[in-house]
């Protein structure tokens, strides 16, 4: 797919200490960088030939991608092209069929250690938020921490007040989830994915579960991580937000990846016929 | 490609104020809930009783249905009855061929359970006034019941102390600091783990140097010991049958798929003569003990199905939560999966409760190990109080509603104390 590209602002550059430790084919060398700000940040996520099967239904067909660290890719697409499950692929909440996926210089394969690993390093923010209601805000957030990497308590939770401050809702900690609007739910999900450190964070459609004016906190607190360097994958159908905030955005049809390109591009001239469908319907 | 737009920065929404600083307003309906309680008493007759033709005719009627009732009850038990069986007969009813020399292992037995039961009361509910007027009518009835077959004085005291712990350990509970969220979680583990440990203890304090052997439980007492052994137990056995049951390994779901189709398949009757024709051989010749496997082998058949329905009703977004977050599969459902599934089941696990705790009556027919039930029957054999039948099974049918009502009061307060997790 990589070479049908009209190739923007294509940077050489040389392996990072980490990747080179990784074995890739030399064919393939490094991915694209889509905004210049990106110049010099290494591969994060590689993904070649990534097929997913659902029994006789194929979810993915041969997806191959490559993000850099730092940048921020949304993800858009019609319902069922498979979205959901790249990005579910990407911390093995479902396993992939055939191709590669390497998080990191970390390959993705049946070593229950390396999965490990890859889930410390990958955050995810989910539709429903998925908050644990038995517990409390504070406990959510320090349940990973603490399990996870056996952080004491006390320093747990200063972490947890931390974050939820970055969020914006502090004086939530001691409520429970089921206490808390919709858009404070997603932001102590948010948090609750920061606390394990992650150098990625996986966002599907953080917002499509959410009323109208409770969006826009969540998405102020995401570009707010964006601006702070944070590695990204959102799926979502926030236009503005993959306007203004995506170094590149990636349209998923049928479980192909189709088309790929800077916001200028798809909001401008999309190559594609079926991008331009799925873009006209969406704006 | 130019540089892209700046990224504007997230505006900060304002905090609202801290809790603790608004200023509580009743709203109206409160405020004038100020009234004289006599004209709020009138209002609520009116509003309950009599709000229309309709509703008066049909209060009319009930209370007319209930009067006489009432009154039936009441010529029953004050004037018609004879009671003396039961009073005659408190010991063999109570425990039976416990030693009588060893009560006191009995009543500090009692004594301990009521100090535990004090503590999680303050630890996850609060006694009310009914709770206390409970207590206080079921002390004043086992108190009428000793004194008026003159037992000794010091069983009265030592049972006056019991009520007294429970108190003790409910009050100690409230006055212990617990302001912040980690003491009170230590708190509840402490208090749980006491509670877990209950069961062992009391058997301890029965049994432990030269005292009580099982066989010599007996009377209400093997009622109490036999129904905490088969919950207990059913709950140990349920948990890994519920989660063996919705593993993906094939042998183990079926392993546990059998037992629970297989125990389930046959009545607990079934099960009892198992105790007694097989287990003799497999265990040995202790029926007790070998109804006491029974009660949890049977109980946990059940409790285990109720809790693998708890388990379905979690959305999967909580599994993929919890492994996103990076615990590990036994990390996420001891912290995560189990709490929330548990909860879930606990009306459920409750019913199945009552209804071992009913069962447990069953032993007499089968075992002729003598529980309440039994003696009662063995009271009624005796030829002075062969005409009061009746007074002694309505005394047995109360004692078991009562436990039996306990329990689901029980229920609902640990529903309750949990509501406040819920989704
Ligand atoms: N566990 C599963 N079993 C079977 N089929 C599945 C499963 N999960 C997803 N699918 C199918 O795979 C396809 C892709 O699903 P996916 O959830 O990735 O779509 P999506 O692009 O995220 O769509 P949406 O915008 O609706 O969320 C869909 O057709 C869906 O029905
Ligand atoms: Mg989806």
């Amino acid at each position: 797919m990589t070479d049908e590209l009209t190739p923007v602002d294509i940077i050489a550059e040389s392996a990072g200490p980490k990747e080179a430790a990784v074995a890739q084919p030399a064919a393939n060398g490094e991915g694209e960088v889509y905004s210049p700000r990106l110049a010099g940040s290494k591969d994060i996520i590689v993904t070649e030939h990534v097929d997913k099967w659902f029994g006789d239904f194929q979810a993915l067909d041969d997806v191959s991608l490559r993000i850099k660290e730092h940048e921020i890719v949304v993800i858009l697409g019609p319902s069922g092209s498979g979205k959901s499950t790249y990005i579910r692929c990407l911390n093995r909440l479902e396993e992939h069929d055939a191709g590669r996926i390497v998080i990191d210089g970390i390959e993705m394969n049946e070593d229950v250690r390396a999965m490990a690993a890859i889930r410390s390093e990958v955050g995810m923010v989910f539709q429903q938020f998925n908050l644990f209601p038995h517990l409390s805000v504070l406990s959510n957030i320090t349940l990973g921490p603490q399990k996870v990497r056996h952080m004491p308590k006390l320093e747990a939770e200063a972490l947890a007040m931390q974050l939820l401050e970055r969020v914006g809702i502090p004086e939530q900690a001691d409520k429970f989830p089921s206490q808390l609007s919709g858009g404070q739910q997603q932001r102590v999900a948010i948090a609750r994915a920061l606390a394990m450190q992650p150098k990625i964070m996986l966002f599907d459609e953080p917002t499509s579960a959410l009323d109208p004016e409770m969006i826009k906190e969540v998405l102020d607190v995401m570009q707010e991580l964006a601006e702070s360097g944070m590695t990204m994958i959102v799926v979502t159908h926030e236009m503005g937000f993959a306007r203004e905030v995506a170094d590149r955005l990636v349209f998923f049809d049928e479980g192909a990846l189709v088309e790929q390109g800077t916001p200028e591009h798809f909001f401008t001239n999309p190559r594609e016929e079926r991008t331009k469908l799925f873009l006209s319907q969406i704006l | 490609m130019s540089e892209l737009p700046p990224i504007p920065r997230p505006e900060q929404a304002p905090l609202p104020p801290p809790p603790g600083q608004r200023r509580i307003v009743l709203p109206p309906h409160r405020q004038r809930a100020r009234r004289p309680w006599s004209v709020r008493a009138r209002e609520w007759i009116r509003r309950n009783l009599f709000p229309s033709p309709g509703g008066t005719l049909l209060t009319l009627l009930s209370a007319g249905v209930m009067g006489i009732m009432l009154a039936g009850v009441i010529w029953f038990v004050f004037f018609d009855a004879n009671w003396n069986v039961i009073t005659a007969n408190r010991w063999l009813l109570f425990a039976g061929s416990f030693p009588r020399e060893e009560a006191w292992r009995l009543w500090t037995s009692i004594a301990v359970v009521m100090f535990l039961i004090g503590l999680a009361y303050g630890t996850w509910s609060s006694l009310g006034r009914r709770d206390t007027l409970f207590v206080v009518l079921t002390g004043a009835f086992v108190i009428f019941l000793m004194a008026h077959g003159g037992a000794s004085i010091w069983s009265s005291i030592w049972f006056l102390v019991a009520i007294g712990l429970l108190y003790v350990g409910y009050y100690l509970t409230i006055w212990m600091p617990r302001e912040t969220s980690t003491r009170r979680a230590w708190q509840q583990r402490i208090v749980g783990g006491l509670l877990a440990l209950s069961l062992p203890i009391v058997l301890i304090v029965l049994m432990a140097n030269g005292g009580a052997t099982t066989r010599q439980f007996d009377g209400f007492v093997l009622n109490l010991i036999l129904a905490p052994v088969g919950i207990v137990g059913g709950l140990v056995v349920a948990i890994p049958l519920a989660l063996g049951r919705a593993s993906t390994m094939r042998t183990i779901k079926w392993t546990c798929t059998a037992y629970i189709e297989i125990v389930r398949g046959a009545p607990l009757l079934g099960w009892l003569f198992v105790a007694l024709f097989i287990l003799t051989d497999v265990i040995g010749d202790n029926l007790i003990i070998n109804t006491m496997v029974v009660l949890a082998v049977f109980t946990g058949a059940y409790m285990a199905e109720y809790i693998r329905g708890g388990l379905q009703a979690l959305p999967s977004g909580q599994y993929e939560a919890a492994q996103a977050v990076g615990l590990t599969k036994l990390q996420s459902m001891q912290l995560i999966i189990l709490p929330q599934a548990l909860r879930i089941s606990i009306p459920p696990i409750v019913g199945q409760a009552i209804a071992i705790w009913k069962d447990t009556t069953l032993v007499t027919i089968i075992l002729t190990l003598r529980e309440l039930k039994g003696n009662a029957d063995s009271a009624i054999a005796q030829s002075e109080f062969i005409p009061d039948r009746i007074e002694a099974y309505v005394f047995v049918a109360v004692v078991f509603w009562v436990v039996a009502f306990m329990m689901s009061r029980v229920s609902q307060r640990l529903e309750r104390a949990q509501g406040i997790g819920e989704r």
